[in-house]
């Protein structure tokens, strides 16, 4: 066994893959030291993703050579990468949902060692384990019953163990509000200092800059070089990203907003959540901010507004008169929207092309009477959106589980917003988009309020609620604890509100 | 657009990928060839033209199994259905004239698989448990009305179906034209009809579906009474190709419907799968029963010979789906 005096813990060197003829990586080079957080940045579709899962052993490369300790390795299969010491976080979760916390957290360690496993220990380690990283979340409960913040908090845990050399993290924060984020941040401090190298994804560039000592930005499959984040700064790195400079993230709102209401929602409360007593307006050409953390009852009330949980009590008033969204499919035929926060359980259809599942919700607009559909007009409404939303792939006909995770959440985008509402509801409209195409989908938002829809947005990432919301709500315990003009927009007004304080005078 | 991904037109293995994509076509040419070069009696027309008829009725129901299997359910009722179908298309077909025999026999298919469908979609019952039930319920049914021996067409009527069912237009079985006729109009209604891409959708993220707002629930329901209808299809022609209709009839043929889907490359998971390449299943199970009779192989190995073509079939499809 040869051992060097590299001063990296983990380094990549010349890396290239082609996924069929489309060639993905170029010869990418990074290098990680320990107790190092590196940061991996570029465009969706740059290769992030897929160089990591070269590093974990789920892809193969095609080239190039990969060191751990000084020691070269070929991991063939994530267990093999596991065992070695690397740890990744994955961009789309993995978790088995009949399965609990603590079986998951422990699953991939099975395998391996006895035959028989304590379950009740297990379930105490996973216990310590979450507490240990500061989240609460039962080690016993079904991973099924956990909302997504949740789910990314077991993923991580599961990525901890004791052997971890290089921790992988592929935009773990898409679904954090700023309290788990700065919870995340203190974990990975603390890793830091335990000398296990870092690698973090992410397209929030701030967070970067909290956290990074070096950065590596990819650039459609090739890298374009390495520096330390002191002799950088955001510009710098977007430009190396997409090639040119930004100037306005939120584009200028020019909309005029309606006087009467478009939808009004009176005290709403939920069967089986914990949504009670919400009422509020939206009014067409508005777009609406909800604010708060997480677990705050954001995503289940548009859940219940949009029919897709079930509702105790409370009204809906649509243009002035009231209707009842007992499913999906009634608030859809009120031409209600919802665009979910969970693009691969609820969003997107990963087996089929971007084709077939923009379609599925225009069919109305692209097919006859008797439900045949012209193909023509198909191919021009879904390559109209593959290019307005910047959706990078070959083709119309790629299959969506191939693209990139924030060209998934293009796709799921485009699937409503190309079609006529009166009201949608968006859950996390960036998820795991990069800066660019964000300022596409703001645009878009605007557009499409223009039409005088109500655009009601969610959203845990702070600039972009302040940005793009011509009035915020703010959730705490499942209902609404107070409303922001847009003169008292700031970060600090909203995390008071959702933690249930007054503002401060 | 930022198209960086440069579509290459050749790659090497291109054709290797090719065969692999277009498997169940391959598998189903080389069979051909196969069974060619080893019987004489293979390429001639009877022999051709007895095939297709065989395959007809299991075509059928094979056809409606796709669609269950699209959503991601499964069709176990469709063997026995047959058999209660033909007992009661030959009892209809004594009774009163044509037309409506064959109009209340597939109303009957379609409301019996609407009981499966009912239970599936409105009472979340699982698929392969609301049709296992309605299996056993239609093969009792079958001897019940037949009293458990074959019921004879003795009418004009029946006279009329039978000549239909044996002869042939342009050299090609009557029956096996209907299989055809369905066939294409399935390729159609998947790929160019709102609700063949909505059953695919459903089998593929159910969840997904209903947050689009589909009536998932309607579209699960009218698979399975679709499937009984085409069952009812498939019925009517076994009975009149044998003049009678039978409780013994349909015997396994959800398996073989399932093998036939399976072998096509559809995936039981739902949302994969096309019209065209389960008739190319049926087609395949078909030829390899006819090739082994004429080689006057018993029908245990038979048997073996199918199970190991299905292992091989769906082997080639995960090496694809890589
Ligand atoms: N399994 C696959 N088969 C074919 N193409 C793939 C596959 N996985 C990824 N790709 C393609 O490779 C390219 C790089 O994808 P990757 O997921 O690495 O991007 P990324 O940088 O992580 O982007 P994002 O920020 O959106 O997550 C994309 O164009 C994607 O479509
Ligand atoms: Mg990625």
């Amino acid at each position: 066994m040869k051992t060097s005096e590299s001063e990296y813990r983990v380094e990549m060197t010349g890396i290239s893959k082609c996924f069929g003829v489309v060639k993905v990586l170029e010869n990418v080079n990074i290098k990680v030291k320990p107790g190092e957080i590196h940061a991996l940045l570029g465009e969706n579709g740059a290769g992030k993703s897929t160089l990591i899962k070269i590093l974990s052993g789920v892809h193969p490369k095609d080239s190039g050579k990969i060191v751990l300790n000084g020691k070269e390795i070929n991991p063939k299969n994530p267990h093999e990468g596991q065992v070695l010491g690397i740890s990744v976080v994955y961009q789309e979760l993995s978790l088995v949902n009949d399965l609990s916390v603590a079986e998951n957290i422990y699953l991939h360690k099975l395998g391996s060692r006895k035959f028989w496993m304590n379950w009740k220990k297990i379930t105490q380690d996973a216990q310590e384990l979450i507490d240990s990283l500061g989240f609460k979340i039962d080690a016993s409960a079904k991973v099924r019953s956990l909302s997504i913040v949740q789910k990314q908090v077991v993923e991580i845990a599961k990525a901890l163990s004791e052997d971890t050399k290089v921790l992988v993290l592929d935009e773990p924060t898409t679904v954090f509000d700023p309290t788990d984020i700065k919870k995340l941040f203190e974990n990975l401090f603390k890793l830091k200092e335990k000398g296990i190298s870092i690698i973090y994804i992410s397209h929030h560039l701030d967070e970067i800059f909290k956290i990074a000592d070096s950065v590596t930005v990819l650039r459609d499959g090739v890298d374009t070089g390495s520096m330390a984040v002191s002799d950088t700064n955001k510009d710098g790195v977007i430009r190396l990203m997409i090639g040119r400079e930004l100037k306005d993230l939120f584009p200028v709102r020019d909309v005029k907003i309606g006087e009467v209401p478009i939808l009004e929602v009176k005290n709403l409360t939920a069967k089986n959540t914990l949504v009670h007593d919400v009422s509020f307006s939206v009014r067409p050409g508005e777009v609406l901010g909800i604010a708060g953390l997480g677990g705050s009852g954001r995503t289940e009330t548009a859940k219940l507004i949009f029919g897709a949980d079930k509702k105790k009590s409370g009204t809906l008033i649509l243009n002035g008169k009231e209707i009842k969204t007992k499913s999906p499919v009634d608030a859809a035929g009120h031409q209600i929207g919802f665009v979910s926060e969970d693009r691969k359980e609820e969003g997107v259809f990963l087996p089929l092309s971007i084709r077939r599942n923009i379609s599925v919700t225009n069919f109305d607009s692209i097919s006859s009477k008797l439900g045949f559909i012209n193909v023509d007009n198909e191919y021009k409404k879904v390559l109209g959106l593959i290019e307005k939303l910047n959706i990078k792939t070959p083709n119309s006909e790629i299959n969506v589980k191939n693209l990139s995770g924030g060209n998934q959440q293009k796709v799921a985008l485009a699937k409503w917003l190309s079609i006529d509402s009166k009201v949608i509801f968006i859950d996390e409209p960036t998820r795991g988009v990069d800066v660019g195409a964000k300022i596409e989908i703001y645009k878009l938002i605007n557009e499409v309020a223009k039409k005088g829809v109500g655009v009601v947005v969610i959203s845990s990432d702070m600039p972009e609620i302040m940005g793009i919301s011509d009035r915020i709500l703010v959730m705490h315990k499942g209902t609404f604890y107070g409303e922001l003009q847009k003169d008292q927009f700031s970060e600090e007004n909203i995390l008071r509100y959702s933690i249930g304080e007054p503002l401060k005078q | 657009m930022a198209l960086t991904l440069k579509q290459q037109l050749s790659s090497p293995g291109g054709i290797l990928k090719f065969l692999v994509k277009y498997n169940t076509i391959f598998i189903f040419i080389v069979l051909v060839i196969f069974s060619a070069l080893i019987s004489d009696v293979f390429l001639t027309s009877v022999n051709l033209s007895n095939l297709l008829k065989q395959v007809s009725g299991l075509g059928i129901i094979s056809i409606g199994m796709l669609i269950v299997i699209l959503t991601g359910g499964i069709d176990l009722s469709v063997g026995s259905m047959v058999a209660l179908l033909a007992v009661i298309f030959a009892l209809l077909v004594n009774m009163v004239i044509l037309p409506v025999a064959i109009l209340l026999t597939i109303i009957i298919g379609f409301s019996l698989g609407s009981v499966s469908g009912y239970l599936v979609a409105y009472q979340k019952m699982a698929p392969f448990v609301a049709t296992l039930a309605l299996m056993t319920i239609a093969r009792g049914l079958g001897f019940i009305y037949s009293k458990g021996s074959p019921i004879t067409f003795k009418t004009p009527g029946g006279e009329f179906m039978s000549n239909f069912a044996n002869n042939s237009t342009l050299g090609i079985p009557n029956i096996a034209i209907v299989f055809f006729i369905i066939v294409i109009m399935t390729m159609v209604m998947l790929r160019y009809n709102v609700f063949g891409r909505l059953i695919i959708a459903i089998g593929s993220n159910e969840e997904a579906s209903r947050l689009s707002g589909i009536k998932v629930n309607k579209y699960k329901f009218l698979v399975y009474a679709i499937s009984g209808a085409l069952a009812a299809t498939a019925a009517i022609i076994v009975a009149s190709r044998t003049n009678l209709g039978s409780p013994n009839m349909g015997m396994a043929w959800e398996l073989d419907a399932i093998a036939a889907v399976v072998i096509g490359g559809a995936s039981l998971n739902g949302g994969r799968g096309t019209a065209i390449n389960t008739l190319m299943g049926v087609l395949i199970l078909g030829l390899i029963g006819n090739i082994l009779n004429l080689l006057n192989v018993p029908s245990y190995p038979q048997q073996v010979v199918k199970g190991v073509i299905i292992i091989f079939a769906v082997l080639l499809q995960r090496f694809e789906s890589k």
